[in-house]
This record gives structure tokens, C-alpha cells and sequence, in this order.
């Protein structure tokens, strides 16, 4: 009898949120402030995929597929954004955003964004008044590199940084391209294969009671890769290892320039068993480094790192290098074709520190569209 | 009490009469009618032999039994013997079926301990216990209350951020480059299929 109730509660539970689905009144807020230079035009929850909502086990889930048709509404070109994602019932525990960077959208062009997203939460805990999930604009980004929009996730930052790499990228295969060196530039492009994209992993970040030191951890040393301009420059480090897991990496770094550093962000590579490299990521430290001091960072928490396939991968050895910087000035510096080039001898290790997003984005390119369209693309951004 | 004005008393009553059991009133009547009949006072007469005669006889059988149990004592032993015995058996029988119960009760007991152990450990995940067990050590006050846990997760078909048994995952597709943003964050990167534009997903813990 319970079974039944519990069915039917759950199947009304369901009818209901299918019903409001067709509005997406209730499920999807969009909030963008009047004066933003993006504004939504149209807002579709059925692309590119039907919104749905089924009930697995004692849970409520919600497969949220929204298209959102944006205009640049602004006088400047538009570079990128982070829109924000937020779930009441979540937040401030946990939110989520996406960002379209390389977006180089004229005033008054309209581009999609698509965003898939699923919500898990327990059928006892019922629903709140307010909407399942609201979006928001968090940071527009500008070509001439000024932004708008709150920058709750402090993606401001993170824009620029995009747009430099991909300022410096496309420079870069222009270049090859002008020069006819045609070889090397479809090396960089990963010949056009599939099976060349960045190798894959998998990957739990666990805070709080969740992450616990194991008797077995033993301290690992950390490399480091100094790049010849870099104004911060990794001296040593070491982080607790237990087979796949690594708990609170710590890094000696120091100020070599004459100016106040302000921001940075660590690049981390793991190496796998079998001696593969893989970018484990990038970790953004806001922390007062002065001209020739020494810092120490550590990152908080437990990383426990798998193959795509879930089988747990042991951690080898683990790489940092500085990936930018930010000077109290708010300048930026990045690492350049020469620094990447100059910083190693291995070449697999040079093409993982030289992964950018536009990168990513231009191999697409080259691989759907050839020679041509790549030649297209990099004319039309020059 | 009789077939008719001058019938003579039915057997039973000439029975009854002569062990003088007869209720008073019957008994007059009997007796008044006896005094007019000899054959009546003579049936009488013959139950009343007869029964002497039982009694004679039925008292030589019972001296021929007593006879028989020469010791009295013994036979106080062998009575007593036997009941204690019984009792004993019983009190045996009644443990004897406890002890099974209770094993039985402790096997079933250690059974489902076991199953529910078993089931614990290959279902539930090493930080919903450890999770659970502060929340438990807080409740008893032996710990101070437990920072909510916070696990942010990265697969190849999204990246997840899980609090309170709340998930929120953006999907993304086969393929998509996933990294560490943060130090409570994910990211993944992929280039859209439909719009040809290159996407960068993000979840934040706390």
C-alpha cells in the first residue's frame, strides 16, 4: 500500500513538473539586467533535446536541455561571457556556469547558447516556491578586453586570459600559414584525427568530512616547469599521493619581476603509470606575491583521479607550472609561443602545455572544414 | 413407580429399598405395599443377600491386593522416583526446545547482520559512511556538527557538483576535455556540434 501511494505521489510529482515544462514557467528563471549589452531573445527548453522529469529510485530527476537565443545589444564587438546557473535549492552550496569564449559576436548579432543539465534531488524534500533553475549573466567580455556584469565567479578574469591564448594561438597559425609551413601547422592541428584529441580523464574533488588522509599516502615531489619569461616562476613543491588520489598539493613559488603579483593560476599535469601525460587543470590562487619574494601555496582538499572508463588511475608523478599572472595592476601576463617552446624538450609535455581552448576550437575547424576553412576562420578574426 | 393400582413396584425401587436409599415418600409407599406382599418382601430379601454378598467379596479382593504390596515404603519411593523423573524430563524438554529457539533467533539475527553489512559496504559509498558516522557522532554529542560534504565530480558525459543529496550535473559531450578549475571547481571544454562554437561548462562546491 505504501509502495502504491509512494508510486502515485511520485507519478503525480512528475505530471506536474511535465506540465510546467511546456511554459518553463518554473523551471528555467532568465535574469539579465536591463542595460546589459546581451539580452535574450528566445528561450526553448525543448532543444537540443526534450526537457524532461523521471523519478530513479527515491529521487526526482530532471533533464533540462535549454537553447537560449542571445543579441548583442552593445556598440562592441563581444568576445565572450559566463552565464551563470544557479539552483535554489542548491545554492550556496553548489552552482554552475557556462561560457562561450572566442565568440566574436558584432553589435546586434544574435548567437545561440545550449545548455544541458540534469538535477538530481530526493523526492522527500518536495519543491520550492521559486524557480528549479535560474540563469544569469555574470560577465560579458569586450575586444577591447573591458567586461560588464557582476563577476560572481570572478570569470572576468578568466575571459581575458581566454582571449589572450586565443589572441596569441591564432597569431601564431597565421603565421605558419602566411609562412606556408604547412606540415607543422597541421601537427599543431592534431592532423585532423579524432583519436589526437587531449588525452581524457576522470576525476572526484572531495572537501569536508568526504576527504580523509588514508595511512597510505606517501609524499610525492612535485617537477615544475618554468617558463623563460615568467614573471613567477615554480621552485619546488611535493603533495601526499595514494594510488589515484592526491590530497593537498604544496608549491614554492617566486616573484622574479619588479612588480606586485596579484592573481595566478597553477597549471598541474599528472602522469599515469604507463608515463602519459594528462592536464589534471589549472588552479587560480588570489594571493600578494612582492618583486623577488617567495610564497607558499597549498591547495586544499583530495583529488581522486580516474580513467574515463572509471578504473582508478595511479598517480606517477605530478608537473605544476605557472599557467598566468595577474600584476596588481591588473595587467595579465600569459605564456608565449616562445616560452612554451623554450620551456621543455618533450614534445608530448610542449602540446599539453600549449592546450588552449582556441586551439581545441581551430583543430575543430581544420578537421570539419580543411585547410580552407581553417584559412577562413583565422582571416575573419584577424 | 409402578405398571398400576396393584401392581407390585418396579425392581429398581425394591432394589433401592432394600440398600434403603429410597426417598422418604417412595420409601412409605414401598414398604406399605411390601407389608401386603410377600413376593415384593422376598425380592427384597434377595437384593439384600446379594448385596451382602458383593460387599463379602469385594472385601476379600482388596485384602488379596493390599496382600500383594508388601512394602509400602518402596512403593512411596517408586511413585515419588517416578514423578521427579517426569518433572526432570519435562524441565529438560522445556530447555532442550528454548536452546534451539534461541540459536535459531541468533543465527537469523547474525544472517541479516551480515546481508545488511554486506549490502552496505557494496552499495553505499566510503563518504556517505564516513558522512553519516559524523553526523551520528554529532547527535551524540562527541563530535561538533559536520561541515555539509561537498563533492564535485567529473566524467566524460558531465561534471557534477553534489550537496544534500542534490546533484547538479551539466551535460556535456563524448569527448569534452575535463579539468580541475579550482580548488572546489570543474570544468569541461568542447566544441558545440550544433552551433560550432566552443563551450566551456563549470560546477563550484562550496
Amino acid at each position: 500500500m505504501a509502495n502504491k501511494r509512494f508510486g502515485l505521489f511520485s507519478l503525480l510529482a512528475s505530471l506536474a513538473l511535465i506540465a510546467s515544462a511546456d511554459t518553463g514557467a518554473n523551471w528555467l528563471e532568465v535574469q539579465f539586467p536591463h542595460d546589459s549589452p546581451v539580452l535574450p531573445v528566445t528561450l526553448s527548453l525543448q532543444q537540443p533535446g526534450p526537457t524532461t522529469a523521471t523519478v530513479r529510485g527515491a529521487s526526482l530527476v530532471v533533464d533540462l536541455h535549454a537553447s537560449l537565443l542571445l543579441r548583442n545589444t552593445g556598440t562592441k564587438t563581444l568576445s565572450g561571457l559566463t552565464l551563470l546557473v544557479e539552483t535554489p535549492d542548491l545554492t550556496p552550496a553548489g552552482r554552475g556556469s557556462v561560457t562561450v569564449p572566442s565568440l566574436h559576436a558584432q553589435p546586434g548579432e544574435v548567437f545561440p547558447v545550449h545548455i544541458n543539465m540534469q538535477i538530481a534531488r530526493p523526492l522527500s524534500m518536495g519543491r520550492s516556491k521559486g524557480p528549479m533553475m535560474q540563469l544569469s549573466l555574470d560577465c560579458a567580455l569586450f575586444s577591447d578586453l573591458t567586461a560588464y556584469g557582476p563577476d560572481k565567479l570572478h570569470a572576468r578574469r578568466q575571459l581575458i586570459v581566454y582571449e589572450l591564448q586565443a589572441r596569441r594561438d591564432r597569431h601564431y597559425l597565421a603565421g605558419l600559414l602566411e609562412a606556408g609551413k604547412l606540415a607543422q601547422l597541421r601537427e599543431e592541428l592534431n592532423f585532423g584525427l579524432q583519436d589526437l584529441n587531449p588525452a581524457q580523464l576522470a576525476f572526484e574533488l572531495l572537501h569536508g568530512p568526504t576527504a580523509v588522509a588514508t595511512n597510505r599516502e606517501q609524499p610525492l615531489a612535485v617537477n615544475t616547469v618554468a617558463f623563460p619569461d615568467a614573471p613567477l616562476k615554480p621552485l619546488s613543491g611535493h603533495a601526499e599521493v595514494a594510488g589515484n588520489e592526491v590530497r593537498s598539493p604544496r608549491l614554492e613559488l617566486r616573484n622574479t619581476s619588479t612588480r606586485t603579483v596579484k592573481n595566478f593560476e597553477i597549471g598541474w599535469i599528472i602522469r599515469d603509470d604507463r608515463g602519459r601525460d594528462f592536464m589534471a587543470g589549472s588552479l587560480p590562487s588570489a594571493m600578494q606575491v612582492g618583486p623577488v619574494e617567495t610564497a607558499s601555496l597549498t591547495q586544499p582538499g583530495t583529488l581522486r583521479f580516474s580513467h574515463p572508463s572509471g578504473q582508478p588511475m595511479v598517480v606517477d608523478g605530478l608537473l605544476a607550472f605557472v599557467n598566468d599572472v595577474e600584476f596588481a595592476d591588473g595587467k595579465l601576463w600569459i605564456p608565449s609561443r616562445r616560452d612554451i617552446t623554450e620551456a621543455t624538450p618533450d614534445p608530448v609535455l610542449r602540446r599539453v602545455l600549449g592546450s588552449s581552448p582556441e586551439q581545441q576550437r581551430l583543430a575543430e575547424i581544420y578537421r570539419h572544414k580543411g585547410m580552407g576553412g581553417l584559412a577562413d576562420e583565422l582571416k575573419r578574426l584577424d | 413407580m409402578s405398571s398400576g393400582p396393584k401392581a407390585h413396584p418396579a425392581p429398581e425401587f425394591l432394589a433401592l429399598d432394600a440398600r434403603g436409599d429410597l426417598p422418604l415418600f417412595s420409601r412409605l409407599r414401598v414398604r406399605a405395599h411390601v407389608l401386603r406382599c410377600s413376593e415384593c418382601e422376598h425380592t427384597i430379601a434377595l437384593f439384600q443377600l446379594a448385596h451382602t454378598e458383593l460387599k463379602r467379596e469385594a472385601g476379600a479382593e482388596t485384602l488379596t491386593a493390599f496382600e500383594a504390596i508388601a512394602d509400602w515404603d518402596r512403593l512411596e519411593r517408586e511413585m515419588l522416583g517416578n514423578i521427579t523423573v517426569g518433572v526432570a524430563a519435562a524441565r529438560c524438554i522445556d530447555n532442550v526446545g528454548r536452546k534451539r529457539s534461541w540459536y535459531v533467533t541468533l543465527a537469523f539475527s547474525t544472517a541479516m547482520a551480515a546481508l545488511f553489512i554486506a549490502g552496505w559496504l557494496t552499495h553505499i559509498p566510503a563518504q556517505e559512511t564516513r558522512q553519516l558516522t559524523a553526523k551520528l557522532a554529532h547527535f551524540a554529542r562527541l563530535a561538533p556538527p559536520p561541515v555539509p560534504a561537498n563533492l564535485v565530480r567529473a566524467t566524460p558525459t558531465g561534471i557534477a557538483v553534489r550537496s544534500d543529496g542534490i546533484t547538479l550535473t551539466i551535460l556535456h559531450p563524448p569527448g569534452a576535455v575535463v579539468a580541475v578549475s579550482g580548488s572546489s571547481s570543474a570544468e569541461a571544454r568542447f566544441v558545440d556540434e550544433d552551433t560550432g562554437q566552443l563551450t566551456i561548462t563549470s560546477v563550484y562546491g562550496q
